[in-house]
């Protein structure tokens, strides 16, 4: 894409990015979210529009779709270059997240823009965990709603540090500084509740474009950056430099000359050959002899990389391990403490059936129970045993067997997790890790094991096909079902 | 050793993460080939996943019969140099209604040896995950999709129901008769995937390169004459021109642009030149509004 209209602007010298002529090479992945028709999808649109990342054809396209629905008069729909869908288009809404890639001189850039719409909180939340920074709008006219808050308090739970608070439509109110200065405050005392590090408010008017790129000759009372400026000098990067070593084991690879290796991405810290490593869940350690790849052998794998580790001795892994420097380890848990957001329309039942899916291993949930949930207008923990779609609770998960895990605040792609419905594969939430347990009583000798000899008699039926281990396994979970039901704990035991 | 920028080894290591959770959690999933530059890198990220190991899957191309004839000759040429397990799958029912990009609107032809082959070919092969090289930067329908993009029976897409992904977890149960598209590309652009095959020093089909080719100028754009079977309109004749393709499909269907880049140092600068988007030389996606989602919705990639 072209910069020229950025060229345009550059007299206004925006924040430097390391040195003035290097291109920072992190992108930056931003959200942006907020509660319904406050205008996310116009301020990106704008955004793109002014900062270039729009072909001529699609301006074109963009210019001609405009006319036609003449939605903002005969101005400009910028939202028509986020909106991608017909139901969008139609509706004038925002269904599904919209990944959109640019570029300036200065910085690459992902835009994720999320609906606000409380019927599609889950397709935010998706947006929001793979962010950096997420810019939360506000409508100036309205100040912050209870979706404004769901969205920051979701904005939190998945890890966003830095946040912008893009106060918009400020042309509808005749550019006040006091309406301004009035939900900036607002905001600023319920950012209390969340471990935001960086919160920066922007009085902005995506229609007219002021304060997105340019800086707002109706606004001389700002002197903080426009967004594209704050976008441009901002540092996506959180994790300390001292991060212990993880690496979950996504698949064991063989090959002639009796090569074995376990490949993975290094989900935090640094490895280097000759260091000792261990697989938290059988204790067993061992040294690492190589970092394979299809470029050569590495001297030291980092954070991202992803690799293929050998070892000097088979300790007997697979799938589902996390290899980790022997000194800080994750913690080999089976009950977990948890707060999560709640993504299916069918509400959490202490009976059915859920599957937790950390980094890559798959644990059955043996019961799970619900502590609390956060109240929209207060933002405050309140006492709860049912959560239902777009919830956020407090949980506490006891697992089927014990499998490596750390906390979310130390280590976030070693504590994050996602539940499924076992029987239909559904993710129904998205959650983090706030306490660990190790060896906990609640499971063990009273847990009812089904297996294949327990169901011998029901499933005399099945072989070993690929279609009849997955009936198997759904007739397990229908019992399960039941026995949870009379308040029997469960476990399923598949060979899968 | 490679030169990869920070940003492009990022790509790469998340295109490499996704495909192993793919092959790890699939039964028999397949590789969408499509013989084009985004094919190529997605076959080069795949071998580097599962390097020292073989390739877990084959790869599978739907041939329409109308692709150009330099990629059918790349196509074989990959094939042999890497020792790839092809299947190739052409829906010669269609064949047998001659079904052409001619006689035929682009929607119904493409609908029928692409779309429909495609479903065809999957069945067939019983596969319950299929990747592709699909980015998206693309498209708009595209700029909405999840990296495991669920289908139902009946390799539907509802865009209104897609599955929530959240972090680095990719969850990949299947419901009953459900099948998954993988796009391990989905977060490149297009001019990350030319400085990639750069970087690398991938081969690529040499259309992408400018040359002097025998075209017909249609409606403002370039079709090439690539074989005996180009139905030329009346008052057309084949001129030559230095021409290039920024993306490949059916010859008939897939407009040139005039160019001088002829080598990938001049691709990377043209494309971070272009005024205008990858796809507006692919004919099929303009024949009605929303054409790619509709496409996307029936079951095409």
């Amino acid at each position: 894409m072209t910069v020229a209209a950025i060229e345009e602007t550059e007299t206004k010298s925006p924040a430097p990015v390391g040195s003035p002529d290097a291109k920072s090479e992190a992108m930056v992945r931003l959200l942006t979210c907020g509660s319904v028709d406050d205008g996310k999808s116009t301020l990106i649109g704008r955004l793109l529009w002014d900062a270039a990342g729009v072909t001529d054809d699609q301006r074109a396209a963009i210019m001609h779709a405009s006319h036609k629905r003449a939605v903002n008069g005969e101005s400009i729909d910028f939202s028509l270059l986020l909106d991608g869908l017909q139901a969008e288009r139609e509706q004038g809404i925002t269904i599904d997240i919209a990944w959109r890639y640019f570029e300036t001189e200065r910085r690459r850039f992902v835009i994720i823009d999320s609906p606000g719409h409380e019927q599609y909180t889950r397709n935010m939340a998706t947006g929001a965990s793979h962010a950096d920074v997420a810019i939360l709008l506000v409508d100036a006219r309205h100040g912050v709603k209870r979706q404004t808050r769901r969205h920051a308090a979701i904005c939190n739970l998945v890890g966003i540090k830095k946040v912008i608070v893009a106060v918009n439509k400020m042309d509808q109110i005749d550019w006040s500084e006091e309406r301004y200065r009035a939900i900036e405050n607002d905001f600023m005392s319920l950012a209390a509740n969340f471990s935001f590090t960086e919160i920066t408010t922007i009085p902005v008017a995506a229609l007219t474009g002021a304060n997105v790129v340019a800086s707002a000759a109706e606004m001389p009372w700002h002197s903080g950056p426009t967004l594209l400026e704050y976008l441009e000098g901002v540092d996506p990067k959180t994790e300390s430099a001292d991060a212990p070593f993880r690496m979950p084991v996504q698949l064991v690879l063989r090959a002639s000359d009796d090569f074995r290796g376990y490949a993975g991405t290094v989900t935090s810290g640094e490895i280097k050959v000759g260091d000792r490593v261990v697989d938290a869940r059988s204790g067993l350690s061992a040294n690492l002899t190589r970092i394979s790849t299809m470029d050569g052998d590495l001297e030291t794998a980092k954070k991202g990389d992803a690799v293929t580790l050998v070892l000097d001795t088979d300790i007997d892994i697979s799938r589902g391990a996390v290899l980790s420097e022997v000194k800080r380890r994750p913690v080999n848990a089976d009950v977990i403490e948890a707060r999560l957001v709640w993504l299916s329309e069918k509400s959490f039942d202490p009976e059915a059936g859920y599957l937790l899916r950390t980094a890559t291993d798959l644990t059955p949930v043996t019961s799970m129970s619900v502590s609390a949930l956060i109240d929209f207008e207060t933002l405050a923990s309140a006492q709860a045993h049912d959560c239902g779609v777009n919830d956020i609770a407090d949980c506490r998960i006891l697992l089927g067997r014990a499998t490596a895990l750390d906390l979310f605040r130390d280590l976030p792609l070693t504590g994050n997790f996602v539940l499924i419905n076992a029987i239909d594969g559904a993710t129904v939430a998205g959650g983090v890790i706030t306490w660990v347990q190790t060896g906990a009583s609640a499971v063990g000798e009273n847990v009812l094991v089904l297996d294949r000899a327990r169901l011998a008699g029901l499933c005399a039926d099945l072989g070993q096909s690929e279609v009849d281990r997955a009936e198997f396994e759904r007739r397990a979970q229908e019992v399960a079902i039941l026995l949870r039901s009379a308040g029997v704990p469960v476990l399923i035991e598949t060979d899968r | 050793m490679t030169a990869l920028t920070s940003h492009l080894k990022l790509l790469e290591a998340e295109s490499i993460h996704i495909f192993r959770e793919a092959a790890s959690q699939f039964r028999k999933p397949v590789l969408l080939y499509s013989i084009g530059k985004d094919s190529t890198v997605l076959l080069h990220l795949a071998r580097k996943a599962f390097w020292p190991a073989k390739l877990p899957f084959p790869l599978l191309h739907v041939d329409t019969t109308w692709k150009f004839r330099e990629m059918i000759a790349f196509r074989d040429r990959a094939v042999k140099d890497f020792g790839l397990d092809l299947i190739v799958h052409t829906n010669h029912d269609g064949l047998a209604r001659d079904m052409n990009p001619f006689d035929h609107p682009p929607s119904v032809y493409t609908d029928i040896m692409k779309t429909q082959a495609l479903r065809q070919a999957l069945d067939t092969g019983g596969f319950d995950a299929a990747f592709g090289g699909a980015r998206r930067d693309e498209e708009a329908s595209r700029a909405k999709e999840r990296v495991f993009s669920f289908r139902a029976a009946g390799h539907r897409w509802d865009p209104r129901l897609q599955r929530p992904e959240m972090w680095q977890l990719l969850n990949g149960r299947l419901a009953m008769g459900e099948t998954v598209r993988v796009f391990p590309l989905s977060n490149w652009t297009e001019a990350d995937v030319w400085r990639y095959i750069t970087l690398e020093k991938l081969d690529v089909v040499p259309l992408y390169f400018a040359a002097e080719r025998p075209v017909v100028e249609r409606d403002g754009q370039f079709i090439m004459v690539d074989d005996e079977r180009m139905r030329l309109k009346p008052g057309e004749t084949p001129q030559t021109r230095k021409v290039r393709f920024r993306t490949l499909g059916c010859y008939p269907l897939t407009a040139a642009i005039e160019s001088e880049a002829s080598d990938l140092d001049a691709i990377v600068t043209e494309t971070l030149e272009a005024r205008v988007s990858e796809r507006a030389g692919r004919l099929i996606d303009h024949d009605q509004d929303g054409a790619m989602e509709m496409k996307k919705r029936e079951g095409y990639f």
